[in-house]
């Protein structure tokens, strides 16, 4: 496997804590650019980590075909701790749909379909709360209960600051390899999302804001009073 | 007598390979950082020359074996020669990577920097002790 001493010391600091990061070091063209000095197996090993590690809904496809898809490509991938990055992404994943699949009615653990080492156990264990996983992951008690009390978006952060940690410890226990490179990028790709939806939410809040401030603004409470002035 | 001969040439050829790769490896983290840093440009082109030094030793090695090779020091010549050899190639190397890692992390924290090259000093120390004995020990090397 190749080494890249290049790559790595170009990419710039992301903080060990994710709340910390505020905004993107680089930009995605200047990320992609650097990347080019990755050799092409090494680059198709990056799309595949990056397209499993953060999915994009394209296209709506039956949970089997998914899954076999998710095991072909990950298959693919030429490094065991990738795949373990990404399997255990992918368990996770697993976990929170059969979550939502349990809440829906008439559902049973027969008809469920998953991907990785948890699905045949959560199968098993369908009518415990957490599926008797507590003890394997850590912060699942407090994700469950963010779970049922709907709290989707802390249950997203808290998710994110989970894996943010896992991707942290590669990137760490591996120098001057793709496995820092992915690392970092996935790390890099979680970062993006926050701060764009946070971008998002804060586009509404001022707008929502602006709209309270348009409405009562001070001009327009001197153009009433004036108008009413008229008007005696 | 061919061992002989490549005891003698051994710790300058190895040295040098070490050096080469070592050089290399420090090189490229330089060459990333130089990218990702506004200042401090120099001390990262600097460090990553440090594993040049075995190439040094390794001459100076050779210089202290430098005799007529002849059936009763061949071996001498070989044992010292080689092993001495062998030890400046992988400290090279290894000190490349320990430069590599000191520049990664001294760009993100520059107050480090020197505290980031005390694991690429600690492998030049063994060079030196590789080196130094080697000097002592080739005097009773038949001439």
């Amino acid at each position: 496997m190749a080494d890249y001493y290049t790559l790595v010391t170009c990419l710039p600091w992301l903080p060990e804590q994710m709340e910390k990061c505020t905004q993107l070091p680089l930009s995605r063209i200047a990320l992609n650019r650097r990347l080019t000095l990755l050799n092409a197996e090494d680059q198709q090993s990056l799309a595949i980590a990056e397209a499993l590690y953060h999915p994009s809904v394209t296209k709506v496809q039956p949970d089997r075909e998914r899954v076999q898809q998710w095991q072909k490509q990950i298959a693919e991938l030429p490094s065991l701790v990738l795949q373990d990055l990404v399997t255990q992404r992918l368990e996770v994943q697993t976990l929170l749909a059969a979550l939502r699949y349990r809440k829906r009615p008439n559902t049973s653990a027969e008809h469920f379909y998953g991907y990785g080492r948890l699905t045949e156990w959560i199968k098993s264990h369908w009518k415990e709360p957490l599926f008797g996983l507590e003890t394997q992951i850590e912060p699942l008690e407090q994700w469950g209960e963010l779970f049922n009390h709907e709290h989707t978006g802390d249950l997203q952060h808290q998710m994110d600051r989970y894996f943010w940690q896992q991707l942290l410890a590669v990137e760490r226990s591996h120098h001057f390899t793709i496995e820092t490179v992915v690392s970092f990028v996935l790390r890099w790709g979680i970062a993006e999302r926050r701060l764009k939806s946070d971008a998002d939410a804060a586009l509404v809040d001022f707008q929502t804001l602006s709209d309270t401030l348009l409405h009562s603004s001070g001009i327009q409470q001197q153009l009433n009073s004036l108008f009413e002035d008229m008007n005696r | 007598m061919a061992l002989g001969w490549a005891g003698l040439y051994g710790p300058m050829a190895l040295g040098a390979i070490g050096s080469m790769i070592g050089c290399s490896l420090a090189g490229q983290a330089a060459a990333g950082a130089l990218l990702e840093t506004e200042t401090g440009h120099g001390r990262y082109i600097g460090i990553s020359a440090m594993p040049s030094s075995q190439s040094i030793y390794g001459i100076v090695v050779m210089f202290a074996l430098n005799r007529e090779v002849t059936p009763e020091n061949a071996a001498g010549l070989a044992g010292i020669g080689l092993l001495c050899g062998l030890a400046l190639m992988f400290s090279a190397i290894y000190q490349g990577r320990s430069c590599a890692s000191a520049i990664n992390v001294s760009k993100i924290r520059p107050e480090i920097f020197g505290m980031s090259l005390a694991p690429a000093a600690i492998v030049e120390g063994f060079a030196v002790f590789a080196f130094i004995f080697a000097l002592v020990i080739s005097a009773g090397v038949p001439a």
